[in-house]
């Protein structure tokens, strides 16, 4: 039977889109008119007079394209640290039967309950006794370890039959090839989820940052557009057009594995 | 056999050894890291609860060295002004925050969960701000409230009613917090609830229309009860979330105006920061969070245990 909804649910659902599609619509739309329009009473719903000039400002003046080469170079480096990481710790947790093995899944379980907020003046110190803080290495290593990952490669790793690893093992192949060419293959659906994920987590970043960078050089977007946030005053078209850009690229991801991104979510990952 | 001839005794028994130290050394950078960034700072913060000390220890600043108080810090935030407010805004936000999502997030499952191509394309839509950072929410919202150029304001303005002084307003300004933070989340519940439903067995519901049930008494009867798993999740996550609610109020009040909008994990930096003596008492207000979280997240596990 074809689903056929009724009058009343069309118009709810009309509202809906009406009030997820607007507000990041009127960002765009905004960071798309000229300085005078942004501010203009009444605004103009569809800009009068589009213009680029912004974004040319942010980029140029604002120094914005090195705070986006800094979060690219973030995100990519730490979401591959930690699903290389995630895998390993995975595997182990996965295939072996070892001492301690139920106390280190508890013990990286419980990291759960413990986010950056409640730990952010400690791990400050550890930072700096480890001399990461100002460097985009505290950035991409300090984060790099989660439970989330880790919970989600063991949980894909155990379907893996364990036939094919003794196979491997009475042909006396070693133990890291046996992780590389039997394991990493048979896991990409799970690496290319978590790999996603962790794109996502690192690029929206802002506590990891404003606890490790001080030096403007090293800002990342993130950082850079709660900078721009004064408490009395606001360049808009600045911050409009920094908002818009950093947006794009969570956009881009989100239209290529939105599958990936929505169901991993129902596969027991929740929103770090 | 074949590994027979791989190689003389000594080589075998090395890669013994090998394969019992293995599991260790792949679970190795991921205990490290977290030893180094969660657990160790957790246990050094409770330690550090019970200091009187400066985030950093300057020799010059006699404040910041630190003296042993025990558990002082603790009864000292029971008379702290900024933190007992900062602590009842927090649960009053939670507990007006979280209904309100799950009304919205219950009502766009309810909505989109049938299997239409178009449903399809408004869930993503609806769902794409759990892709974008809490800092950009704020930002987006803070445009929209803006007083003389958001569209919120314009959109009164079209029925006749005066522009509203959102951000500037210690209650609307809160409101205004919710409102962002329901918008940015509700997409994330709503998927939650959508594998909910998709699970109801289809029958109970042709068996209810058979008996000529009303739509009403379906939902309370079959759907509820049966969704309660799935409710209990997005409440708790949304529970340990309001929490530590944050980087929206960054960029969408900067925790004003005044304080008004000022919540538990702002309170602790600033705590932390405004003087050279109170890393200690800091470190206390973190303590209480995390009992707050640890409370929250074992519940949420007997829960999931019991599914």
């Amino acid at each position: 039977m074809r689903y056929l909804p009724s009058p009343g649910r069309v118009v709810a659902i009309a509202v809906v889109l009406i009030l997820f599609v607007l507000p990041p619509l009127w960002l765009l739309l905004s960071a798309l008119k000229p300085q005078a329009e942004i501010f203009q009473w009444p605004p103009s719903l569809w800009p009068e007079h589009f213009t680029l000039e912004n974004f040319q400002k942010t980029i140029s003046r604002a120094n914005f394209s090195a705070y986006f080469l800094n979060s690219a170079i973030v995100s990519v480096s730490s979401a591959l640290l930690s699903v290389a990481m995630s895998v390993m710790a995975g595997y182990a947790l996965a295939k072996f039967r070892f001492k301690g093995d139920t106390v280190i899944f508890l013990l990286i379980m419980s990291a759960v309950m413990v986010p950056l907020q409640i730990v952010l003046i400690p791990v400050f110190l550890v930072l700096r006794d480890l001399g990461l803080l100002n460097t985009l290495w505290g950035l991409i290593i300090a984060p790099a370890a989660t439970p989330t990952g880790v919970f989600l490669m063991r949980q894909y790793i155990t379907g893996i039959p364990d036939n094919l690893l003794e196979a491997a093992r009475i042909d006396g192949t070693p133990e890291w090839r046996i992780l590389l060419r039997i394991i990493v293959p048979l896991a990409l659906p799970a690496i290319g989820t978590l790999l996603a994920f962790n794109l996502v987590w690192r690029w929206n970043d802002y506590l990891w940052p404003f606890l490790i960078i001080n030096q403007q050089e090293q800002w990342t977007v993130q950082l850079a557009i709660a900078n721009s946030i004064g408490r009395f005053s606001i360049n808009w078209p600045r911050l409009l057009s920094m908002t818009v850009l950093s947006i794009l690229p969570m956009l881009v991801i989100f239209i290529a594995l939105q599958k990936t991104l929505m169901n991993g979510l129902m596969a027991g990952a929740a929103k770090e | 056999m074949q590994f027979s001839n791989k190689g003389g005794s000594i080589a075998r028994l090395f890669r013994l050894a090998g394969r019992t130290s293995w599991p260790y050394v792949l679970l190795l950078p991921t205990v490290a890291l977290l030893f180094a960034f969660t657990l160790y700072p957790l246990l050094q913060g409770l330690w550090m609860s019970m200091f009187r000390r400066g985030l950093v220890v300057v020799p010059q600043v006699p404040e910041s060295i630190p003296t042993f108080v025990g558990l002082n810090n603790y009864v000292q935030l029971l008379a702290d002004k900024d933190f007992v407010t900062s602590l009842l805004r927090t649960v009053l936000f939670v507990v007006v925050a979280v209904p309100l999502q799950l009304i919205a997030s219950l009502s766009l499952a309810l909505l989109l969960a049938p299997q239409t191509r178009f449903n399809a394309v408004a869930r993503t839509i609806v769902f794409f701000p759990s892709m974008i950072s809490g800092l950009i929410i704020g930002v987006i919202w803070a445009w929209l409230f803006a007083r003389n150029s958001g569209l919120v304001n314009y959109g009164l303005s079209l029925f006749g009613l005066p522009a509203v002084p959102w951000l500037e307003q210690d209650q609307l300004a809160q409101a205004a917090v919710v409102v962002a933070w329901v918008w940015g989340g509700a997409g994330f519940n709503m998927m939650i609830l959508i594998a909910g439903l998709t699970a109801i067995p289809k029958d109970l519901y042709e068996a209810a229309a058979v008996d000529g049930t009303s739509r009403w008494r379906t939902f309370t009867r079959i759907t509820l009860p049966l969704l309660e798993p799935s409710i209990v999740v997005v409440v708790v996550l949304g529970v340990i979330g309001a929490f530590q609610v944050y980087e929206i109020v960054v960029s969408l009040t900067t925790g004003g105006p005044g304080r008004a909008t000022v919540f538990l994990v702002q309170n602790i930096y600033d705590t932390a920061f405004k003087r050279p003596d109170q890393a200690g008492l800091a470190a206390a207000q973190s303590g209480v969070l995390f009992v707050i979280l640890m409370v929250l997240t074992i519940l949420q596990l007997r829960v999931a245990k019991r599914r």
